[in-house]
């Protein structure tokens, strides 16, 4: 069994914080959203552990932002930019998840830390992370203080705009963590994804080759 | 030392010499290829190299041929086996030919630089000159100077590049549908006009 290093210390530790501030904050928020239903602790608690972990979750950001951008593994996020290539093994992908998974085929793609995510992968982490997961961000920072950054919401339509899209962004989240923890499951073993993303390490499969 | 380390790579798949290459000329090693066992064993009996990486499974002749003649020729030129077939079966056939390692593809370009420094290391340790590895492997100095400019643009390339990807993926998550609906009318219009033109 081969084992390669596709998930280094820095991005390990971003990953963990970010798991536990993102369910902390999916809790928070929806005791601050419903808290005529819900009874987990007081409004004002709830408001101020959801503006500390915000930032800490801002914060811990930077330390996956920085490490890619001084990292070659970058490339893991980088877009293919040939499009032939990318909807062929992206259909190749899509075939594998909807049938050969199923009957015990060979996953397509053979990761590498310089190529960990599959395409299907791919397109979804370049889309939240560098889009998605800043839009909640900036639109979470302006609800902190609406009044200092009043002219920011102003801009983008009003309070109500920038709160149904930081709710919005919200239920995908909360989505989101279900779905990524089920294709957590989908490794050689249903821990293999788990397991290398505390050791680092993942192994692979060995298969024939040259 | 004036002089590259020499490599000779020796893989009947370009893209794992040209990897190669890649990786370890920018460190200052100057690195062959070889697409076969009778190219690799050409290459050796013109030059002499500090370390050979050869694959196993080749056409014509298997890297275990190719180690056993090199080691024949130049029983102190460190062998490593680079291999996407690594069994155990492999494993102990290379270790009876005296290779100085054996690993698995894919390799990272760290994987790469690690075990040539190895192999540099134990070839440098059995020639008894245990300081002269080191100073082997440095980079040279022209390659120290472009290296600043080489990290401000590999930085700047990837930030571009970091900026770009969100819009490029959404751009192929929205026509992910349509592409897809377009190749199953392109398919299924071809299999409907061959089996009118069969009946």
């Amino acid at each position: 069994m081969t084992r390669l290093y596709l998930n280094p210390l820095p991005v390990r530790i971003w990953h963990w914080i970010n798991a536990t501030g993102f369910v902390a904050l999916i809790v928070t928020g929806v005791q601050v959203r419903y808290v005529g239903l819900i009874g987990l602790m007081s409004f004002e608690t709830a408001v101020d552990l959801h503006n500390w972990i915000g930032f800490v979750v801002i914060g811990n950001y930077f330390i996956w932002l920085l490490f890619y951008l001084s990292s070659d593994k970058v490339k893991a996020y980088h877009p293919d930019l040939n499009p032939r290539k990318y909807f062929r093994e992206t259909f190749r992908q899509m075939l594998y998840y909807g049938g050969g998974i199923f009957k015990g085929a060979p996953n397509p793609h053979h990761p590498n830390p310089y190529n960990k995510f599959n395409p299907l992968q791919r397109m979804m982490y370049q889309i939240v992370m560098l889009l998605i997961v800043p839009v909640q961000f900036v639109t979470g920072l302006l609800l902190w203080d609406v009044k200092r950054f009043s002219g920011a919401v102003e801009l983008l339509g009003g309070v109500r705009v920038v709160d149904t899209i930081h709710v919005l962004v919200f239920i995908f989240f909360a989505f989101f963590i279900f779905v990524h923890v089920y294709l957590g499951t989908l490794g050689h073993t249903p821990t293999a994804h788990f397991k290398a993303m505390f050791t680092g390490y993942e192994d692979m499969e060995e298969e024939p080759g040259s | 030392m004036n002089t590259s380390p020499k490599v000779l790579v020796v893989d009947d798949d370009a893209v794992v010499g040209r990897s190669f290459d890649r990786v370890l000329s920018q460190k200052g090693y100057a690195v062959s290829t070889a697409l076969s066992g009778p190219e690799a064993l050409n290459e050796i009996s013109g030059k002499d190299f500090d370390v050979v990486f050869t694959d196993i499974k080749m056409p014509g002749m298997d890297g275990f041929e190719v180690t056993k003649r090199i080691k024949e020729k130049c029983p102190w030129t460190p062998v490593v086996i680079v291999t996407g077939y690594g069994t155990a079966a492999n494993e102990a056939t290379a270790e009876v030919l005296g290779v100085s390692g054996f690993v698995r593809k894919p390799l990272t370009p760290e994987m790469i630089e690690g075990i040539t420094l190895k192999a540099l290391h134990e070839k440098e340790a059995g020639e008894a000159a245990p300081q002269a590895a080191e100073a082997a492997i440095e980079p040279r100095p022209e390659m120290a100077e472009t290296s600043v400019w080489k990290t401000v643009a590999g930085i700047t390339k990837n930030t571009a590049l970091l900026l770009a990807a969100p819009f490029v993926g959404l751009v192929y998550a929205v026509s992910l549908p349509f592409v897809g609906l377009g190749l199953l009318a392109w398919f299924g219009g071809r299999a409907l006009v061959r089996r009118y033109k069969a009946g």
